[in-house]
């Protein structure tokens, strides 16, 4: 397994959250809602789980460079998965 | 021996990535990395820390060095002893979690069960009953969960009357059908049971 292939995006709100699922997936996307990893903070508690390959078409339909969302990016270790900020 | 890497300008993850390859390479010994953004320092320092390592960092003009400091044979914790026999039942009565909105509960629900997984102990035994046996169904968007818990140990229960009663019977799937007597009796016998 790659040690990292996956983004995670966190939201401030959870309406915002529900929001971008709907519309994430009204896109085709393949994506997943899972409570914002405690490695992560200042949240909501609600999180998108996407691959990698899908980072275009996530930044077409959300923008991720707006202050209430914040992008990570999974990075696989041994025991752990530690999520790393991503610079826009 | 000390080692440093120069990972100034290099976009994220790289700095991390040339980081954790240095420090695989190494039994012990300090490994030193520059880079030259606040967020990837925060980054770097993150997966020190999450190997155990201590991080000591300072500033020269713009540019940060991370200073890691790796002991011999550090011991990583977690070797977490899943399920099997921690006495612990949850006992799911709803396909919502709380009362309240829905939507909310149906994503509250299934991160529950998600999250549930990434956290020790494991439980014994997950009885779905009344409206909780949608989750176990065909088409339930809990159900990768439910199978990975289920590949884990855990054994999951539903309720058969339930199932019946809803038209879900040759849906199930995941688990084994379950009558009140088995029921009743992990929850007297539980040492531990959540109901939600």
């Amino acid at each position: 397994m790659p040690l990292t292939d996956f983004f995670v995006l966190a939201f401030d709100s959870t309406h915002h959250a529900i929001q971008a699922e709907k519309f994430l997936k009204e896109a085709g996307l393949k994506i997943e809602v899972l409570p914002t990893p405690r490695d992560i903070t200042a949240s909501c508690g609600l999180s998108i789980k996407f691959h990698m390959d899908h980072i275009e078409k996530v930044k077409e339909v959300i923008d991720v460079s707006q202050p209430t969302v914040k992008l990570y990016r999974g990075l696989r270790l041994e025991r752990k998965t530690i999520y790393l900020e991503e610079e826009l | 021996m000390d080692k440093q890497i120069d990972a100034r300008g290099l976009n994220c993850p790289q700095p991390v990535i040339l980081t954790k390859k240095a420090l695989d390479e190494v039994r012990e010994g300090k490994i030193t990395t520059i880079v030259n953004s606040e967020i990837a320092k925060e980054n770097v320092k993150k997966l020190a820390q999450s190997m155990m390592c201590d991080v000591d960092i300072h500033q020269v003009g713009g540019d940060y060095y991370i200073d890691i400091f790796k002991q011999k044979e550090t011991q990583e914790i977690g070797g977490v002893n899943p399920s099997a026999h921690s006495g612990l039942i949850v006992f799911i009565g709803s396909d919502i979690l709380g009362a309240g909105d829905r939507v909310l509960g149906q994503i509250l629900m299934k991160g529950y069960l998600k999250t549930l997984l990434d956290v020790c102990p494991l439980p014994e035994t997950m009885i779905f009953v009344n409206s909780g046996v949608n989750l176990t169904v065909q088409g339930s968007e809990a159900l990768e969960s439910l199978k990975k818990l289920e590949e884990a140990g855990v054994e999951i229960l539903s309720c058969g009357t339930c199932l019946d009663y809803y038209n879900l019977k040759d849906k199930l799937a995941v688990g084994q059908v379950s009558n009140m007597y088995t029921i009743v009796e992990k929850l007297n016998n539980g040492e531990n049971t959540i109901i939600l």
